[in-house]
């Protein structure tokens, strides 16, 4: 089995939510239902003041709690991608899987089953993005198999290492 | 093509069909990509074929709504004598128009005819209609309350309206009042940009307020509102006084150097004088002054954070000259003078066809010759009392001045003088419903359209129906042609297809109409230094223009100064600045009807500082009073960190408190009425943000 999962660059993103409603659109959802949900942190006082966005989803972990915490043997992972999804005629909306996620990915659906980011699970890994990823306008989001994603931000780290000109660096884009 | 596209694998697994489109979101037009089946938009995308490849903002993808949103208008109306609006037929509206129209010119010129757009779509007929066979020198876009002073400063300066921005290979960017990864700029630019920061491009901000970009960049400067021109002028001293400028570029390409030199240094325009009204520390602004002039490629710009205040015009006048003089201009990593595509016009008018009047555009009778866009806010003046000449017939294309212009009131009292108007829109609104005719245009997914978009480089967005127009909706060109025919000019607007328009609007682009029907887009190629091998740019002297020679021939100053005559500031009794600015899940005032974007942002707020609102007694998601000298609003107040002290922070004025659309209606606040009309001497554009406010717990 594969286990494909997300990437995602806090420095590019900008908290746009461009993948928020591309993730509602292609998948028919809710709108107020999220599979994918945006957030925003900042510390700090004017003008000091930091902060971060994050877009987050489903990160379809290899030992997944949600599907261990199922009473119903709902949860299961897609063999081509570990992709973990919810069986909506087993679920009988208990939010147990929602409790055991560290993430909080899981959500409550109209219908009073759960739902969550399904990996966009029509469209044949390796071939074309999520539509997370697809929408992205700085293209912080990225899928693949872990290993390769792995590589990738190692990849990233040395890249923007070898255009700086300072002998020691702190990773992280925020200077003093 | 051997590889197959992504575009036929989401085909494949939805059976849908792929047409190409263009976002009709904010001006800057991206190429996009529909999904159809059955009649339906399934799922939107960006093109792949273009710059911004897949990607799409917030409010593109969200914009799917309007392509099955069962609040857009249907069907042609007109205002009975109760002031409600009735339906008629497209065949009677347009006889009568027409008849209107014609009366109107006879007794009072064409020049009596204005029409204002927002988005330019299609536009080009309405050139050909109204400007070229009518006659009227009043057509124009929503310049005045958006980019005019960035417009006017870059056409005196390069000769070009609309400067774009290389970021991909900048060393060195920096920013002034714009907020590009807010609201979004080009989608490709923010891509470009973020890539660059990996590669050490640097990025520095100019705003008050900490922004989506400022959050991005490597320094952020705080400025006090409305103050950026004296920093602008101070770093420029900086760099002059220190030699750092490139002196072989300016004795070949810039005209007025040594004037732009000798006036920034005699009249004192020093960092220590600036430290004082822009609140930027004397170092800082020498440090930033250093690193631009030793930093190349680079690029400095500035948009709405400038342009809302009066001082905007002269701000951006020494950004750009601040680009020219380190010889920042038109190369990689710079500012682009952008290469426009060859697009013809879709009709033939014949020179004998055309009518010419001997009034002078509006703009100029008003007193603003330099002006890049008519200076809406003064429309009332030429209605009510026919001053500089009468206007009678108004038309309003896709643009909600009712919502987006200051001043709310007095353009209520011009709707009900004026004798003709016209709204055409996809949604009912506010100016419609002021307007006598409504005519229901179909949205972007179901019109064609052959238009320029805003890559760097020459780049044509070939837009294709989707879908059907709902109910009796027509594509603008299609409203042309009817009011044309009406009109007496049908035999120019000949055509039984859009393709046989788009066919000859696209016959001098080096592509075929097959290949750009399937792709829907066309990029030629990005060149540099066109200055250099085209024979010099266009301004009076050939070269980049420092020293405006276009001012100073309409007596004004040929170079930018810093004063603050026509700003209105805090003070005792109303000590906040409002600050005017665009939201990111919003755009104009055709998105607060989108349920994927009202999920999002429902409302807008008034955003202050903590210790202002700890004073105040206000908590986070109070209801507020904010009262300016000329009207009062009641909104929700949001405390944060984000915003400087002093400084009431109101994102999008003219989007919210609407009284149209299912989910639009009522909620959120419009602002606009505490404005007043308050302008740029030179450019005539708005300056929002010239408002000062009182804020207290309700």
């Amino acid at each position: 089995m594969s286990q494909y999962g997300f990437y995602f660059d806090k420095e590019k993103c900008v908290g746009c939510r461009a993948c928020e409603v591309a993730c509602q659109v292609w998948n028919d959802a809710v709108q107020t239902v999220k599979w994918r949900n945006v957030s925003g942190v900042s510390r700090g006082t004017y003008p000091e003041v930091t902060g971060v966005n994050a877009s987050l989803a489903c990160m379809h972990c290899a030992e997944s709690p949600c599907k261990k915490a199922c009473p119903r043997q709902a949860i299961s992972k897609n063999e081509d991608s570990g992709g973990v999804t919810v069986d909506q005629s087993r679920c009988v909306g208990c939010m147990l899987c929602l409790w055991a996620c560290p993430f909080g990915a899981p959500q409550m659906g109209v219908k009073g089953r759960m739902e969550k980011c399904t990996f966009c699970d029509e469209r044949p890994v390796g071939k074309i993005k999520r539509a997370c990823e697809e929408i992205c306008p700085q293209q912080a989001i990225v899928s693949g198999r872990i290993e390769d994603l792995v590589l990738r931000s190692k990849q990233v780290v040395a890249e923007r290492l070898s255009y700086d000109k300072q002998a020691e660096v702190i990773l992280g884009h925020e200077e003093k | 093509m051997a590889e197959q596209m992504t575009r036929d694998v989401i085909n494949e697994i939805r059976g849908t069909k792929t047409v190409p489109g263009v976002c009709m979101i904010c001006p800057w037009h991206c190429p996009t990509e529909s999904y159809v089946k059955n009649g339906k938009v399934e799922y939107v995308r960006g093109n792949e074929f273009a710059v911004n490849s897949t990607s799409r903002c917030v409010k593109g993808i969200s914009s799917i709504h309007s392509s099955r949103d069962s609040d857009r208008l249907l069907y042609p109306m007109k205002r009975n004598s109760l002031g409600v609006h009735e339906r008629i037929s497209w065949d009677d509206a347009l006889t009568q128009i027409a008849a209107r129209l014609k009366a109107n010119k006879e007794a009072y010129g064409p020049e009596s005819l204005v029409y204002l757009w927002h988005l330019d779509s299609n536009e080009m007929f309405t050139h050909q209609l109204f400007g070229h066979l009518y006659g009227t020198p009043n057509l124009s876009g929503h310049g005045a309350a958006c980019d005019q002073d960035r417009r006017l400063a870059a056409v005196a300066t390069f000769a070009h309206p609309l400067p774009v921005k290389d970021y991909a290979n900048s060393r060195f960017v920096m920013l002034w009042g714009a907020d590009p990864f807010g609201p979004n700029e080009a989608l490709h630019e923010n891509r470009e940009l973020l890539e660059a920061m990996k590669k050490g491009c640097r990025l520095v901000v100019v705003d008050p307020n900490r922004s989506r970009t400022a959050e991005k960049a490597h320094l952020w400067l705080p400025i006090k509102p409305g103050t950026d021109g004296a920093l602008a002028l101070a770093i420029a001293h900086r760099i002059i006084e220190t030699k750092s400028h490139d002196q072989a570029f300016c004795d070949e390409w810039v005209h007025g150097f040594s004037e732009f030199a000798e006036h920034v240094l005699s009249n004192g325009y020093t960092p220590e004088w600036a430290e004082a009204i822009t609140g930027i520390s004397r170092e800082t602004i020498i440090a930033v002054a250093d690193e631009f002039a030793t930093t190349k490629p680079a690029l400095m710009d500035g948009l709405k954070g400038l342009v809302n205040y009066t001082t905007g015009l002269d701000a951006l006048r020494t950004v750009f000259a601040l680009n020219v003089i380190t010889g920042n201009i038109d190369g990689p990593g710079n500012l682009i003078l952008k290469e426009l595509a060859p697009i013809d016009m879709p009709v033939d008018i014949p020179e004998e066809a055309i009518t010419t009047t001997e009034q002078l555009p509006l703009y100029e009778s008003m007193g603003y010759p330099l002006a890049q866009d008519l200076p809406t806010q003064l429309l009332p003046k030429a209605v009510l009392d026919g001053d500089p000449y009468p206007v009678k017939s108004l038309f309003f294309h896709i643009c909600n001045p009712a919502q987006s212009d200051p001043n709310t009131r007095l353009f209520e009292k011009m709707m009900a003088a004026v004798d003709l108007s016209v709204t055409i829109d996809i949604y009912m609104s506010e100016t419609a419903q002021l307007s006598e005719f409504v005519l229901p245009e179909s949205s972007t997914y179901e019109r064609a359209e052959v238009r320029e978009s805003l890559w760097a480089g020459p780049q044509v967005v070939f837009a294709q129906p989707a879908i059907e127009p709902l109910g009796e909706s027509k594509p603008l060109y299609e409203i042309m042609k009817g009011l044309a025919e009406k009109m007496g000019y049908g035999e120019y607007f000949q055509w039984d297809s859009w393709e046989d328009w788009a066919r000859k609007q696209t016959a001098f682009l080096p592509v075929s109409f097959e290949e750009l029907k399937e792709k829907g887009v066309w990029e030629g190629e990005l060149r540099y230094h066109k200055f250099k091998t085209d024979g010099g740019l266009a301004t009076p002297s050939g070269k980049f223009e420092i020293y405006s020679t276009m001012f100073e021939e309409m007596g004004y100053n040929p170079l930018p100064v810093f004063t603050e005559e026509h700003r209105v500031k805090p003070d005792a009794e109303y000590p906040f600045q409002l600050i005017n600015c665009k939201m990111q899940y919003h755009c104009g005032t055709h998105t607060q009807n989108n349920p994927y974007l009202m999920a999002i942002a429902g409302e807008n707020w008034v955003e202050l500082n903590t210790r202002d609102a700890r004073r105040l007694g206000i908590a986070d998601g109070d209801r507020v009073e904010v009262s300016s000298p000329l009207a009062s609003a009641t909104i929700v107040a949001k405390v944060s960190e984000a915003v400087q002290p002093g400084v009431a922070r109101v994102p999008h004025g003219h989007g919210f408190g609407r009284r149209f659309g299912s989910l639009a209606r009522g909620k959120g606040t419009h602002i606009n009425p505490l404005f007043e009309t308050r302008v740029n001497p030179i450019s005539g554009g708005i300056s929002f943000n010239e408002c000062k406010v009182n804020i207290r717990k309700i």
